[in-house]
């Protein structure tokens, strides 16, 4: 290999593994017919061949540490592949999804290559011979270009729904050996499977969610009647989960769910990034919130700013009234 | 149990920072800052912890003159103790030099377990505290949502978050560094009065210098190079509905009715 060649760091979880991968071949096999390499991608996990060989259909070599000791996430073991794949190959790339095991492996990465890292890219400018990585800075209400002065260029890369385009490649499987040190300082456990309870909120075809911004537990009321009066369900975003309103089998994001219904109405919410990743592929997506400068707007098709207090109550009343009007009924 | 939380002093995420003519940082000015909200649940979740095992709690900073309010928030909190490490020139914003001066604290203060929220508000590049313990030469876990401690043993059990929904339960070997998950537990009420209070409490100042820092590796390349700020782009696509409250809610359900949502 060589500095032209770019290596995706791809995932055989649970989870946003699909939306990660999917953004991964995407992109690297952009970066890499830009700079004329190959393009390798490294799985970790146990028994996942045939995730592998899935994955080998996009790539030019996919790179296999199938080990009992990467059954669950392991961020040293994982690490360990990392790395010995970047010995060995020295490529002039290494890209991670922005899931929770990309943010905890690419800094480790770049801390023990002593490089920078650029996180959170939602997009890659190339040209000639620089890549510039797009990535939000101050919650998200500031984008920025950024370059990284160091080889080789490691990011994580926001997930997309890109949907995998035909496989076209029939790209190698080579197993890679990887032994985690004897004396291991941290020691996984058990994954924990998420809650399960009420309904799915990632089944629904219409989700109103709460943000800090609903003010107080009770009004959250607003948000249960706008749902009913819409025959959708209720959801939130992060900061109610942590304030203990709601579990996780509610929450919209990348720690909790990801919803794509037909219509989802933020009410309240800011829309941090987190929530974004969770939302933003929402067919119609409409954001209630008294700041204008709120990014929720950014990504939302109609926005009304504004006092929630004064605005839902107005609108569960013409939703009723609408759906009375063509004979549909609210559950 | 000898407790760091480490600290950094942000613009308020309430508003969008103006950014600077040389468009490559923001106007300081007039702009207001706040601790950076996951470090406030890493200082709850220190102080928990000090609750149970007993020990110390230390908070650091690394930042200019202002970078002191957020110490103060940490007293008003219940801290036993602030550092101030003052950065004029870079003001807190470089990352290899906040970890060289808080690794340098750390090594002097011969703690067993060092907090830092899962990332700053300002860059959100989610870093810190995994290039601090390599700096430190200590195991790290991110993104952690509880934390049992067994000082006896020399280690904690922690649950991290993994994703959509899922978590992880992992034993780390003390001392370590843990970066905090927002609500790993509430945040208490802060009283403005308690931190008018805390203001009078002493802060330990230091100098780059005194930690070995020279001014060469002040001017040490950050690799990470921003070319550009810029305002999120619209997408161009929202569509602001205006006007009083209910002509604003017949004129959205209208547009819904007629997407074929509603």
């Amino acid at each position: 290999m060589s500095s032209a060649d770019v290596v995706i760091v791809c995932e055989a979880g649970k989870g946003q593994t699909e939306a990660a991968n999917a953004r991964l071949i995407a992109a690297g096999v952009e970066l890499a017919a830009h700079r004329g390499g190959r393009l390798a991608c490294l799985l970790s996990g146990h028994g996942v061949l045939a995730k592998a060989t899935e994955l080998a259909g996009y790539v030019d070599d996919v790179y296999l540490a199938d080990s009992p000791q990467c059954e669950q996430f392991s961020p040293l073991a994982f690490l360990k592949a990392v790395q010995k794949l970047v010995e060995d190959l020295r490529p002039g790339a290494v890209l991670f999804g922005h899931t929770f095991i990309g943010m905890d492996l690419a800094p480790r990465l770049a801390a023990k290559l002593g490089v920078g890292v650029a996180s959170n890219c939602f997009g890659l400018a190339m040209d000639a011979d620089t890549v510039t990585f797009l990535r939000p800075m101050y919650r998200g209400r500031v984008h920025a270009k950024v370059v990284l002065e160091s080889s080789p260029l490691i990011a994580t890369l926001q997930l997309g729904a890109s949907q995998l385009p035909l496989p076209n490649k029939a790209g190698n499987v080579t197993r890679i050996d990887v032994r985690p040190a004897e004396s291991a300082t941290v020691r996984p456990i058990r994954t924990i499977e998420p809650e399960r309870q009420g309904v799915d909120i990632t089944k629904a075809e219409i989700v109103v969610s709460g943000g800090r911004g609903i003010g107080t537990k009770e009004n959250f009321s607003l948000v249960n009647d706008l749902a009913d009066a819409l025959g959708g369900v209720p959801a939130c975003s992060r900061p109610l989960v942590d304030m203990g309103w709601f579990g996780t089998s509610r929450q919209v994001g990348l720690s909790g769910n990801t919803v794509k219904p037909k219509l989802y109405i933020a009410c309240g919410i800011s829309g941090a990034i987190e929530h974004l990743h969770g939302m933003k592929e929402s067919g119609i997506i409409v954001a209630i919130n008294q700041d204008p400068g709120a990014p929720i707007f950014k990504v939302a098709h109609f926005g009304m700013v504004g006092d929630l207090n004064e605005l839902m109550p107005e609108l569960i009343a013409q939703v009723r009234a609408a759906r009375a009007a063509t004979g549909s009924q609210s559950r | 149990m000898k407790i760091i939380t480490c600290v950094k002093h942000v613009p308020t995420s309430a508003v969008t920072p103006r950014i600077a003519v040389t468009k490559i940082g923001i106007e300081e000015e007039g702009l207001s800052y706040e601790v950076n909200e996951p470090d406030l649940y890493a200082i709850e979740e220190a102080l928990y912890q000090r609750s149970l095992q007993g020990g110390s709690v230390t908070s650091v900073t690394v930042g200019p003159a202002r970078a002191k309010e957020a110490l103060h928030v940490a007293y008003a909190k219940g801290v036993d103790q602030c550092i101030h490490v003052v950065d004029e020139n870079s003001r807190g914003t470089h990352p290899a030099l906040n970890v060289r001066a808080i690794a340098s604290i750390a090594k002097k203060l011969d703690c067993d377990l060092i907090l830092a929220g899962i990332q700053a508000d300002d860059d959100l590049q989610g870093q810190f505290g995994i290039a601090l313990a390599e700096a430190l030469a200590l195991p790290v876990v991110t993104a952690v949502t509880e934390i049992r401690a067994n000082s006896s043993a020399r280690m904690v059990t922690v649950v991290r978050e993994l994703g959509a929904g899922y978590k992880q339960e992992l034993e780390v070997d003390l001392p370590c560094v843990l970066t905090i998950q927002f609500g790993i537990r509430p945040l208490r009420y802060t009283p403005v009065m308690a931190i008018v209070r805390a203001r009078s409490r002493k802060i330990e100042s230091i100098d780059l210098g005194a930690l070995g820092i020279s001014p060469e590796e002040l001017r040490m390349a950050n690799p990470v190079r921003v070319v550009e700020l810029c305002y999120p782009e619209d997408s161009g696509r929202c569509e602001l509905i205006d006007g009083p409250a209910p002509e604003m809610a017949r004129n959205l359900v209208h547009k819904l009715v007629e997407a074929g949502v509603v």
